[in-house]
């Protein structure tokens, strides 16, 4: 099947890649205001913003869309770039690049907007608690990450709760991407509704009880009405399950 | 370094705390004693997990599950075998 983006990678390839010396003298034109040297910088590079944009495919945003925004970033570093510190243009222009498309991401992913700073702190709350899951088998308290991060426990909080606003889906969407599918709404279970086979199994580990219940000691029943909860202890009372007792438990 | 209190199962300790709604060992050992039948909080306890057991054992029995002393010490501490035979006791109203 025929691409739309095609025929932008083929023209993307047209310029020649720079050599460190054209890359000098290009950004001394640039630093000039020569908007030809600007022009050629951008699409002898057009080929690196590609790569980076291609290796964000799988965050579900649309390609065009990525490239467009590694395009952003490739343009913000030749503004940028400074030939005097001796670092090749490709080296400088990934970060710029990758840096504009993960915001991009960062933005448009979810349904609600979360704002960039926000999301960089949800990326280390995130990391922070698997690490720490990782270390002591245990989650940590939100005090404990606050410190740890040193931000405040409302920070830690709101992140928290950000990270569960990625996992958001549309309730009447619909699954996978056949339009005459099921909604997700109709995959969702009812958790009110006890199952036929849950309620046979309940059934006969009643059943099960009650002959358990009749072969008890009689020390054994107290004790375990006791930590049950299911008798007060008094000096009159029989503990011992009635035959009546196990009887219902056996027709329940 | 302290002795760890209890066994320590997968899901939780199934005998250190109390049920809901039910007795610590230490509190049952004392009724039962007050009650004429002396004991402490151990035999409580012991007394407690060997009725959980018996009750293991036939639900073990019936789910076709093994019946080794092993199989059968983890069922009857896991808290939440205990929980549900309480559910089912409780819910009949025993």
């Amino acid at each position: 099947m025929k691409n739309s983006l095609d025929p932008y990678f083929k023209n993307a390839g047209r310029r020649k890649l720079l050599t460190r010396e054209q890359e000098v003298h290009l950004s001394q034109r640039i630093e000039k205001g020569d908007e030809s040297a600007r022009a050629h910088m951008i699409e002898a590079n057009l080929r690196l913003a590609i790569s980076i944009a291609k290796k964000y495919y799988y965050s579900g945003c649309n390609m065009d869309d990525l490239i467009q925004e590694s395009n952003i970033g490739l343009m913000k570093a030749v503004e940028k770039f400074d030939w005097r510190r001796g670092f090749k243009f490709s080296t400088y222009a990934s970060w710029w690049i990758r840096q504009s498309v993960c915001r991009y991401i960062s933005s448009h992913r979810n349904t609600i907007k979360i704002p960039a700073h926000a999301s960089s702190l949800s990326y280390k709350v995130k990391k922070l608690i698997s690490e720490y899951e990782e270390e002591f088998g245990q989650r940590p308290t939100n005090s404990e990450m606050a410190d740890i991060l040193g931000v405040t426990e409302n920070m830690i909080k709101d992140s928290i709760d950000s990270i569960r606003l990625q996992h958001m889906v549309q309730y009447d969407g619909t699954v996978g991407n056949d339009d005459g599918g099921r909604h997700i709404f109709e995959t969702i279970p009812d958790e009110n509704i006890t199952l036929p086979d849950d309620e046979l199994d309940k059934k006969k580990m009643s059943n099960v009880i009650a002959t358990s219940l009749s072969r008890l000691t009689k020390r054994e029943e107290q004790v375990m009405r006791l930590r049950f909860g299911l008798s007060e202890i008094d000096e009159k009372d029989d503990f011992s399950f009635k035959e009546s007792d196990i009887e219902r438990v056996r027709r329940q | 370094m302290s002795m760890p209190k209890g066994h320590k199962s997968k899901h939780g300790y199934a005998t250190v705390s109390s049920m809901d709604g039910g007795l610590g060992y230490r509190e049952i050992a004392e009724k039962m004693s007050e009650s004429g039948d002396k004991m402490n909080h151990s035999t409580a306890r012991n007394i407690f997990l060997s009725a959980m057991k018996k009750i293991a054992r036939d639900s073990c029995a019936a789910a076709g599950a093994p019946l080794c002393d092993e199989n059968l010490k983890r069922i009857s501490s896991d808290p939440r075998f205990q929980s549900g035979v309480i559910d089912i006791l409780r819910g009949i109203d025993v």
